[in-house]
């Protein structure tokens, strides 16, 4: 098999681009549903009546469908009932409520994981249930569920290639593109599989750097 | 603490065992079959070359073919689950021809982007889902003598205001990935936004959801949808002249391609692709075209 490697080459800026998006759609799906998460979980700590089921609601149905059935749900059936999203708004849309639903959950273990004496220290010395959740519970929740969340990051960044279903042109969309225009099949795929490397083998040990640091000092240890 | 430990091992280990087990068996059966026929083990590294030589088609028993299974009249599902169509009972006849019964076939769906990457690594013996001949496709792979000519054509919206070719500067096109259409205007109108599907339907969707101003395809499939949707219409200029459509082997597989050729000649005596065109085609296509318009038969182009 030879490998047509100056083509591999041209495509080269091509395929920044998409890395580009990738890593933007990823952004912000994470930080919204890290945010997003993080307010649900405010709602089923303090058990908010009503909000609390449309939470669990939510989170049920992000779990328990496929993303690309999420995606085509929003692009294909809702322009019949009016509503028309460009495919850019439905792919953050479709992810981020995804990466809640994942997200909350990763976060309410967390705080189920925290042990119960610091609970019940925080209610000795007088403090509210919005105090104790502020100070006491949430900070320790997040530094027990770093790892899981990460690992979720990461899985949220591989998700965007179910995204090229809808025409968004990352890496996956990239690569079938070429595929289909000049059938370098191999080049392309090495290509893509080179470029995901690239961008996740860094983040990954970043991220595992992050998490030990943020590890030191945990209560109990 | 320590017996959630213990159990979480212990199912750890179970999964494990189960993998090992599994996995094994798996190994041990590639193994009796490879051992058991020393000839169709080394074929199949020969396969690398060209997959699906005769003889090892018969040896197998059956024909691998790559179809379409959204796009009628040429390749879908009937109501009953089975495949049929243009492209699809052709192939159930090469079957019949070829091993003596229409049933020892084994069809592969594939989507337009990915019928070349199919041929390339020998996973199918022949790909029948409605290919146009091209120049950077013969680089890639073998073509036979054609069953189909075709167009490709624009079909626009009535809203868009698309009245012919010279307006669709920087206008949204609609294509599927891999398709004719799609390779002439990447490459031709560099000027149009072009949003790429990867199945026909899905592109059919996104125009009547209004994603795009016009969807370049085959003009035989616009002219079959325009016929069931109002308000759009297929624009009568033509993005490249009339095309031949035929079958595909793997490159360098001149005996299976040599046989599809012979095969073509023999069911062009019977007039034969005229029996699918009225069968799958006519209904389709309106009593205004004529059969010798789109099909090719016997195999002789012009």
């Amino acid at each position: 098999m030879k490998l047509d490697t100056a083509f591999m080459i041209d495509r080269i800026p091509d395929f920044i681009q998409a890395a580009l998006l990738t890593t933007e759609i990823a952004a912000i799906v994470i930080a919204a549903s890290l945010l997003l998460s993080s307010i649900y979980n405010v709602i089923l700590y303090h058990r908010l009546p009503v909000l609390h089921t449309l939470v669990r609601v939510h989170v049920e149905i992000a779990r328990n469908t496929p993303l690309l059935i999420q995606l085509f749900f929003l692009y294909f059936a809702l322009p019949s009932l009016g509503i028309k999203l460009s495919n850019y708004d439905t792919a953050i849309i479709a992810m981020t409520f995804l990466g809640t639903g994942y997200l909350t959950e990763v976060i309410r273990s967390g705080i189920d994981a925290v042990p119960p004496g610091q609970e019940e220290s925080g209610l000795a010395i007088g403090l509210s249930k919005a105090q104790l959740f502020r100070y006491i519970i949430f900070p320790q929740a997040l530094r027990i569920s770093t790892p899981a969340l990460f690992a979720n990051f990461i899985f949220l960044l591989k998700e965007t290639t179910v995204v090229s279903a809808i025409a968004i042109p990352e890496i996956l969309y990239t690569t079938t593109s070429y595929i289909a225009l000049y059938y370098k099949t191999y080049e392309m795929l090495i290509m893509m599989a080179a470029i995901y490397l690239l961008l996740f083998l860094p983040l990954s040990f970043l991220l595992s750097w992050v998490e030990r640091r943020y590890q030191h000092g945990t209560f109990g240890t | 603490m320590k017996k959630t430990f213990r159990s979480f091992a212990t199912m750890f280990a179970t999964i494990l065992f189960v993998t090992v087990l599994l996995a094994g068996c798996g190994g041990q059966n590639s193994k009796t079959s490879n051992g058991k026929d020393s000839t169709s083990d080394k074929s199949s590294t020969a396969g690398a070359h060209a997959s699906g030589t005769l003889q090892q088609i018969k040896d197998r028993g059956k024909l691998i073919v790559g179809i379409f299974t959204d796009k009628p009249p040429f390749g879908f599902v009937d109501e009953k689950g089975n495949y049929v169509g243009f492209d699809t009972d052709l192939a159930k006849r090469f079957a019949k021809d070829l091993l003596g019964d229409e049933s020892k076939i084994e069809f592969v769906t594939v989507e337009p982007a990915s019928r070349v990457p199919y041929l390339q690594s020998g996973k199918v013996d022949l790909i029948l889902a409605n290919m146009t001949v091209t120049e950077e496709r013969k680089q890639a792979v073998d073509f036979t003598n054609p069953n189909v000519k075709v167009a490709t054509q624009l079909i626009v919206s009535d809203k868009s205001g698309i009245q012919s070719l010279a307006d669709i500067k920087g206008k949204k096109i609609i294509v599927t990935k891999g398709t004719t259409a799609d390779i002439y205007l990447t490459k031709k109108n560099p000027d149009v936004e072009l949003i790429k599907f990867d199945k026909n339907t899905e592109s059919l969707q996104a125009l009547k959801d209004g994603r795009g101003d016009g969807y370049a395809q085959d003009n035989i499939i616009l002219y079959a949808w325009a016929r069931k949707n109002a308000g759009y219409t297929v624009l009568a200029d033509k993005l490249e002249k009339e095309a031949p459509i035929a079958p595909a082997v793997q490159k360098g597989n001149d005996e299976l391609r040599e046989w599809v050729n012979q095969e073509l000649a023999k069911l062009g005596e019977e007039k034969y692709l005229l029996k699918l065109y009225d069968q799958y085609l006519r209904s389709e296509l309106g009593p205004d075209v004529n059969p010798n318009d789109v099909i090719v038969e016997g195999g002789k182009w012009q």
